[in-house]
């Protein structure tokens, strides 16, 4: 085996609580560089939790996300957001906003009160608009698109933030089949064009087993199990996560695994 | 490809600025010298330049050009923080108004008119702006109360502000008519015997609001997307609120000082700026700045006209028209 360089985010012991619920208890957990992690789990869990902290939206009560050798506690707002960007769960922006200026809006952690908008926030706009498919959109109200291109626009909007780490959170909500695999194969393509770092957190099992390189369950506000999908679908274990009785077989199509569900448990 | 696209875009905007502003600069000519009597601009010129005390001069200066000042610096600033408030509180329907100043400010006016007795211009100007300024802090303090200011809260204590000030003037004034005749111009918002003073104190603040509003520019466009993803672009989003409120309070604070509360402006303007200049903070705000400045001028002229030959307050011309525009606008969209 190849020796594995540095992980891009490596957790530690990280506890994070709301008022009276501790949320995550004591999660450790390291993030491959260049690699593609879904964090999928039942309802409640913590991904969605974990993914914000690692962005720091929460600030743990203890524990700490480091970036490399940087805690991401210690960075500024704008030095962190050109590190991570962050898709949000239903993301929203004005209906007659158009698709260039949502995507603008990913360059603002490049900029300052004095250095204005200059090539390289152009090129990474255009590269952005161009590598998700939406430049012939861009003078588009957001209102008149559909949900599929919709989110097309909001990846380009993380896209061009140019950060080495991107986090989406359940990016193919609402969107129907071929959006979904629309979506998903725009992530992998990113993470395989541009080199990017991907966490995300996905619901569906399936879909995480098929584009995922390193599969993290999450129960009860901690990490249950992590690996690859080949190591993490297994009946046992999907038993004990998701509280499903369920049939693992091999995708004949990509070779995969694919989780065939009977029963509650 | 892209870099002349980007260039004729910009130069497309600056032929709009550059054509508003000679819009504005006519409108202010039209208001100095069209209402119940007419002046030349010959006579305008000799009025400033040569002033003689005759009495066509002191008109000129003394009542015409200081509404003819004022009237666009009310506008530009109820454009700008029209747009504010609607950033803010992520909502197109929002104006000064659903902040509650202007009714804060008619509520210190009738009260220190029934209590105190004050009747003078200045002495009522002086306190509008207080009762801005106090609303403006009590709306703050209330939506700034547990996790933050969120933007339906300001929307929401707002209105009830609004409200409540409003019920209270209504009571101050049927239960004591007589007494309070003199304040129901006042109350619609009029440029009516402005001294030229109004137009000087109110300038800093205005000038201020103003520098404040456009160094937001950029934390203000982020901020048109929801709360986690303008935090994770790194927008102080917190400090951006308090300074856009802080820029509202000081624009309209003003605007209710040198005019009275005059409606729709903040409303109506940053609809027809949104038409011109899309959606980025820095062109929409001096799209609003101007449009306001124009549209109010036009109302002032307007208000001399429409019950000639007696004033209509401002305030029921801008509201009128406005109504007006904004049915059109939104027609327009649905089309």
């Amino acid at each position: 085996m190849t020796a594995n360089p540095a992980p891009s985010i490596s957790i530690d012991s990280l506890t994070l609580a709301y008022p009276g619920k501790t949320v995550l208890d004591t999660v450790s957990l390291d993030i491959p560089r260049g690699k593609i992690t879904v964090l999928a789990g039942p309802n409640g869990c913590g991904k969605s939790t974990l993914l914000r902290a690692i962005r720091r939206l929460h600030r743990p009560v203890s524990g700490r996300v480091m970036l490399e050798d940087i805690g991401v506690a210690d960075l500024s707002e704008k030095a962190l957001a050109r590190h991570i960007g962050l898709l949000a769960q239903n993301p929203s922006a004005p209906e007659d906003m158009t698709v260039e200026e949502l995507v603008r809006l990913g360059r603002y952690p490049h900029q300052t009160m004095l250095q204005r908008w200059d090539s390289q926030d152009t090129r990474a706009l255009e590269a952005a608009m161009a590598g998700t498919g939406v430049t012939s959109l861009r003078d588009r109200p957001l209102g008149s698109l559909s949900g599929g291109q919709v989110q097309r626009v909001w990846i380009a909007m993380v896209l061009a933030q140019e950060t080495e780490i991107v986090c989406l959170d359940e990016p193919v909500n609402h969107l129907d089949l071929a959006h979904q695999l629309d979506c998903l194969d725009l992530v992998r393509q990113l993470n395989a064009e541009f080199g990017r770092t991907v966490v995300l957190v996905l619901h569906d099992l399936n879909l995480a087993a098929r584009y995922a390189d390193q599969l993290v369950f999450m129960r009860d506000g901690g990490v249950a199990a992590y690996g690859t999908p080949d190591d993490l679908m297994t009946q046992d274990l999907i038993a004990r996560v998701f509280n499903v009785d369920a049939m693992i077989i091999t995708d004949p199509a990509y070779g995969r695994p694919l989780c065939l569900p009977l029963r509650t448990c | 490809m892209t870099v002349p696209r980007a260039r004729s875009a910009r130069q497309s905007f600056a032929v709009t600025i550059a054509g508003l502003s000679a819009l504005l600069i006519t409108a202010m000519l039209v208001s100095v010298t069209v209402g119940y009597r007419l002046y030349g601009l010959d006579q305008l010129y000799h009025a400033v330049f040569a002033f003689d005390g005759s009495e066509t001069a002191t008109v000129l200066v003394n009542l015409r050009l200081p509404r003819a000042i004022l009237a666009p610096m009310v506008g530009a600033g109820l454009g700008v923080a029209g747009v504010l408030v609607q950033t803010l509180s992520r909502n197109r329907i929002a104006s000064p108004d659903t902040l509650g100043l202007n009714a804060g400010a008619s509520l210190a006016v009738v009260l220190a008119s029934a209590t105190l007795g004050i009747t003078s211009l200045t002495g009522l100007s002086l306190v509008a702006a207080l009762g801005a300024l106090l609303t403006s802090m009590l709306v703050f303090a209330i939506a700034a109360g547990a996790g933050g200011i969120s933007p339906i809260r300001i929307v929401l204590i707002g209105v009830t502000i609004a409200g409540l000030g409003q019920s209270v003037v209504q009571l101050i004034l049927t239960s004591n008519e007589a007494q309070m005749q003199n304040l129901l111009f006042w109350l619609a918002g009029s440029f009516v015997d402005r001294p030229m003073a109004l137009a000087i104190n109110g300038l800093p603040f205005i000038a201020a609001g103003a520098a404040i509003a456009f160094a937001l520019v950029r934390p203000l466009d982020a901020l048109q997307a929801d709360d986690a993803t303008a935090v994770s672009l790194g927008v102080p989003v917190s400090l951006v609120r308090i300074g856009c409120f802080l820029a509202i309070s000081l624009l309209s604070g003003a605007a209710v000082a040198m005019a009275g509360p005059v409606s729709f402006v903040g409303l109506v303007v940053p609809h027809a700026a949104r038409r011109l200049a899309g959606q980025r903070h820095g062109p929409l705000m001096l799209a609003a700045a101007l449009i306001g400045a124009i549209y109010t001028t036009l109302a002032d002229v307007l208000a001399r006209f429409v019950i000639y030959p007696v004033e209509a307050p401002v305030g029921a011309v801008t509201a009128v028209v406005g109504g007006l525009v904004l049915v059109l606008l939104l027609r327009g969209r649905a089309a």
